[in-house]
C-alpha cells in the first residue's frame, strides 16, 4: 500500500519545484528597476493612509468555525459511505441519528441567524 | 517506451531507475495538462469573443494559435515587483502554495482503465484532502501584500471557498454510497451499462451542486466576487506582477480542468462510451480508446465555465453565502439520506 | 538501508525542525504556519505506518480547516508581540523547572521500558489493495456507534457554543432577504398619479 503513495510525494515535491522554478526564470529574465513608488502599496492613487491589516467583523471566524464542523462530518460520512452496503440497515439507522443532531444544530445556526451575511 | 528507458539506465542503481521512470511519468501528466491550461486560456478569450460578437485574439499566428506563447514570453520577461511593505518571504511563497497542490491533485487521476499515476485507494479523498490546502496560497498572498484590497479579496476568497468545500464534500460522499469505493478508477467502472447507469442521473442533485461548487471554488465568474474588478480590484493578487501574478492563473485554469475532469468521472461515466449498450451503435464506436471520451467530455464541462461567464451577471457576496449554505447544504444532505436508502435497498439498475 | 527509512528519517527531521520553530518563531503567522508544515509531514509518517484514512483525513481536518481559522486570527487580530514577549526573561526559570517536570514526568510513563522498537512491532505491509477506509468503516458504525453518536452530540455544542460565543446582531442592518425582493410587485413601488396639467398664469 504505501508504495502506491511514493508517486504521490514525487508529484508534490515536482509540484512545489515546478511552482519555484517560472519564479527564478522571472527574476533572471526579467529586468530589475524598483523605485519607491513603484514599490508602494495600490490604493488608488494615495499614499496608504493606514496599515492594511485591519480588525474584521467576527462573522468570518464564525463562517471558519463552523467549516471546522461540518468538515470533520464530511470526514465521519467517507468510511461510512465506503461500508455502507456491508452494514446495511444498522448502518444507515446510526448515520441518520448522528445526521439528525448536527441538522438540529444547523437548524439552530438558521434560526439564530449565524447563516445570515448582512 | 518504458521498456527502453528501463533498459538504458539499467546500469543504474532499482531505486534510482524506478524514480527516473516515476519522474517521466509525472512529467507526461504535467505537459499536456500546462498545454491544456494555456490553451484553455485562449479557448476562453476566443469563445467570449464570439459570444459577444467579437472575435478575440487572431494576430499571433494562425487564428492567433501562438497567444498563449506570446503570452507566456510576455510574463516571464516583465518585472517582478516585491512591494516594499510587503512581507517578503510570504509574498513568494503565496503563488507557490497556490500551485503545487494545483499540481499534486493530478496525481491520483486516472485517464482510462489502466492510465494512472498512483492508484491508491483512498483517491478522492486525497484529492479533497490536497485541494482544500489552495486555499492557503490565498490567505497567505493577500496577508503578505500587505495592501488593503488584498486582504479584503484574500477574506472574502477564503471565506467562499471553505463554504462551498462543505457542499463538494457532502456530494463527493454521495459518489462514494453509490460506487462504494474511494478508488475513482472502481467509481467509474461501477457506472458500466449504459448512459443511464452513470450516476448523473441517480445523483442529479448532488451532481449540479458539485458542479457549481466547483465554480465557486475556482473563483470563477458568476462567483469572482475575490477579483471583483469594480469594487476591490484584482482581490488577493493586486500587488503581484510579472510571472508570481501568472502562477495564480495557471493553479486556476489547472483546477478548472481539475473539476471539470473530476465531474466527468464521478458522474458521467468517465472514460465508458455514451453509447455503450445500445445495440448498432455500441460496436460503431467501439474503437474509440477510452481517454477520447474522457477528455471529450471533460472539455464540454470546461465551456460551461466559458460560457457561464459570458452569461450570468456576477452574484452579491452575501448571496454567494446564501447558495452555499441556506440551499447546497439542506440540498445534499437530503439527498445523501435517499441515497443511503436506496443503496441499503440495493435499488436498481444502479445500486443492485 | 531501505526507501522508506530514507524517506521516514527525512520527515521526522523536518517535523522535529518544524515543531521547534512553532515555538520558537518570533512572527505568529509563521508559528502558525510551520504549525501546518508539521501537520503535513505528520500525515507522511502516517502514511509510512498504512494510517492512510487517518492521514489524509489529517490534511483534509487540520491543515485543510482549523489552520486556516488559526490564520484567520493570527493574522486579523494583531496581537502585540512586545507585551507578549514581556518577561519572557523572568519567568523563564520557572518555565524551565516546570518544563523538567513534565519531562521527568513523560519518561516515567512512557519510557524505554514501555516504548521501542521491540515493544512495538511495525504494522505489516498490505497489499495494495488493502483499504484502511473501509476496514475502520466496518467497526465504527457497529461496534463503536455509542462513542460515535456521542461526536455528533459534541460536534452539536461546538456549533452552539461557537454562535453564542462570536454572533453578535449588527444595529442597523443592511441585509436584503432575496425572496422578498423577487416578490416585489409593481404596485408596491409605483404609483400612478393623474393630476391636471398647469395653466399658465
Amino acid at each position: 500500500m504505501v508504495e502506491n503513495y511514493l508517486p504521490i510525494l514525487v508529484f508534490i515535491v515536482l509540484g512545489i519545484l515546478f511552482g519555484i522554478a517560472p519564479i527564478l526564470a522571472g527574476y533572471m529574465m526579467g529586468p530589475s528597476k524598483p523605485d519607491s513608488v513603484k514599490l508602494s502599496p495600490y490604493e488608488c492613487g494615495f499614499e496608504a493612509f493606514e496599515d492594511a491589516r485591519m480588525k474584521f467583523d467576527v462573522r468570518f471566524y464564525l463562517v471558519a468555525i463552523l467549516f471546522i464542523i461540518f468538515d470533520l462530518e464530511i470526514a465521519f460520512l467517507f468510511p461510512w459511505a465506503v461500508v455502507l452496503d456491508e452494514i446495511g440497515m444498522f448502518g444507515l439507522v446510526a448515520m441518520a441519528v448522528f445526521l439528525g443532531i448536527l441538522v438540529i444544530g444547523f437548524i439552530y445556526e438558521w434560526k439564530k441567524g449565524a447563516l445570515e451575511w448582512e | 517506451m518504458l521498456e527502453f528507458i528501463e533498459q538504458s539506465l539499467a546500469w543504474l542503481p532499482d531505486g534510482v531507475v524506478a524514480l527516473v521512470i516515476i519522474i517521466l511519468k509525472i512529467l507526461a501528466i504535467i505537459a499536456p495538462l500546462m498545454a491544456a491550461v494555456a490553451y484553455l486560456t485562449l479557448a476562453e478569450r476566443k469563445i467570449i469573443g464570439y459570444m459577444q460578437v467579437r472575435i478575440g485574439p487572431n494576430r499571433v499566428g494562425p487564428w492567433g494559435l501562438l497567444q498563449p506563447v506570446a503570452d507566456g514570453v510576455k510574463l516571464m520577461l516583465k518585472e517582478i515587483i516585491l512591494p516594499s511593505s510587503a512581507n517578503r518571504f510570504l509574498f513568494i511563497l503565496g503563488p507557490i502554495l497556490t500551485f503545487a497542490p494545483a499540481l499534486a491533485a493530478w496525481s491520483v487521476m486516472p485517464f482510462s482503465d489502466e492510465l494512472v499515476l498512483a492508484d491508491v485507494n483512498a483517491g478522492l479523498l486525497y484529492i479533497l484532502a490536497i485541494t482544500s490546502m489552495g486555499v492557503y496560497g490565498v490567505i497567505i498572498a493577500g496577508w503578505a501584500s500587505n495592501s488593503k484590497y488584498a486582504f479584503l479579496g484574500a477574506l472574502r476568497s477564503a471565506a467562499q471557498i471553505v463554504s462551498y468545500e462543505i457542499a463538494m464534500g457532502f456530494a463527493i460522499v454521495g459518489v462514494l454510497l453509490a460506487g462504494g469505493s474511494l478508488n475513482i478508477g472502481d467509481i467509474v467502472n461501477a457506472q458500466q451499462g449504459s448512459l443511464v447507469h452513470w450516476f448523473w442521473l441517480p445523483l442529479l442533485p448532488l451532481f449540479l451542486v458539485y458542479f457549481i461548487s466547483g465554480v465557486a471554488e475556482t473563483n470563477r465568474s458568476p462567483f469572482d466576487v475575490a477579483e471583483g474588478e469594480s469594487e476591490i480590484v484584482a482581490g488577493f493578487h493586486v500587488e503581484y506582477s510579472a510571472i508570481s501574478f501568472s502562477i495564480f492563473y495557471l493553479a486556476e485554469y489547472a483546477n478548472m480542468i481539475l473539476i471539470a475532469m473530476l465531474a466527468v468521472l464521478m458522474f458521467l461515466g468517465g472514460w465508458l462510451s455514451p453509447f455503450q449498450g445500445i445495440p448498432f451503435l455500441e460496436d460503431w464506436f467501439a474503437w474509440i480508446p477510452g481517454i477520447v471520451w474522457l477528455l471529450g467530455k471533460t472539455a464540454v464541462f470546461c465551456f460551461l465555465y466559458l460560457w457561464f461567464r459570458a452569461t450570468f451577471p456576477r452574484y452579491r457576496y452575501d448571496q454567494i453565502m446564501r447558495l452555499g449554505w441556506k440551499v447546497f447544504i439542506p440540498i445534499t444532505i437530503v439527498w445523501l439520506m435517499v441515497v443511503g436508502g436506496a443503496v441499503v435497498a440495493q435499488l436498481g439498475p444502479w445500486f443492485d | 538501508m531501505g526507501f522508506e527509512q530514507i524517506v521516514f528519517y527525512i520527515f521526522s527531521a523536518i517535523l522535529v525542525f518544524a515543531a521547534g520553530m512553532v515555538i520558537s518563531v518570533r512572527n505568529p503567522v509563521f508559528a502558525a504556519l510551520f504549525l501546518v508544515l508539521a501537520f503535513f509531514t505528520s500525515a507522511v509518517i502516517w502514511i509510512l505506518l498504512e494510517a492512510e484514512f487517518l492521514a489524509l483525513t489529517l490534511v483534509l481536518v487540520y491543515v485543510g480547516a482549523v489552520m486556516v481559522l488559526f490564520l484567520f486570527v493570527v493574522m486579523m487580530l494583531d496581537i502585540n508581540l512586545a507585551v507578549l514577549k514581556r518577561g519572557f526573561r523572568r519567568y523563564l526559570p520557572v518555565g524551565f523547572v516546570v518544563a523538567f517536570i513534565m519531562i521527568v514526568q513523560l519518561v516515567l510513563i512512557v519510557g524505554p521500558e514501555q516504548f521501542g522498537l521491540d515493544k512495538v512491532e511495525s504494522p505489516t505491509p498490505r497489499a495494495a489493495d488493502y483499504s484502511n477506509t473501509e476496514e475502520l468503516g466496518r467497526v465504527l458504525y457497529t461496534v463503536y456507534v455509542y462513542p460515535f453518536e456521542i461526536a455528533s452530540v459534541i460536534l452539536l455544542v461546538a456549533i452552539i457554543a461557537a454562535i453564542a460565543l462570536t454572533l453578535r446582531k449588527r444595529k442597523h442592518p443592511r441585509f436584503m432577504s432575496p425572496e422578498q425582493q423577487i416578490k416585489v410587485r409593481r404596485e408596491d413601488r409605483l404609483r400612478i398619479v393623474k393630476m391636471k396639467s398647469e395653466t399658465k398664469l
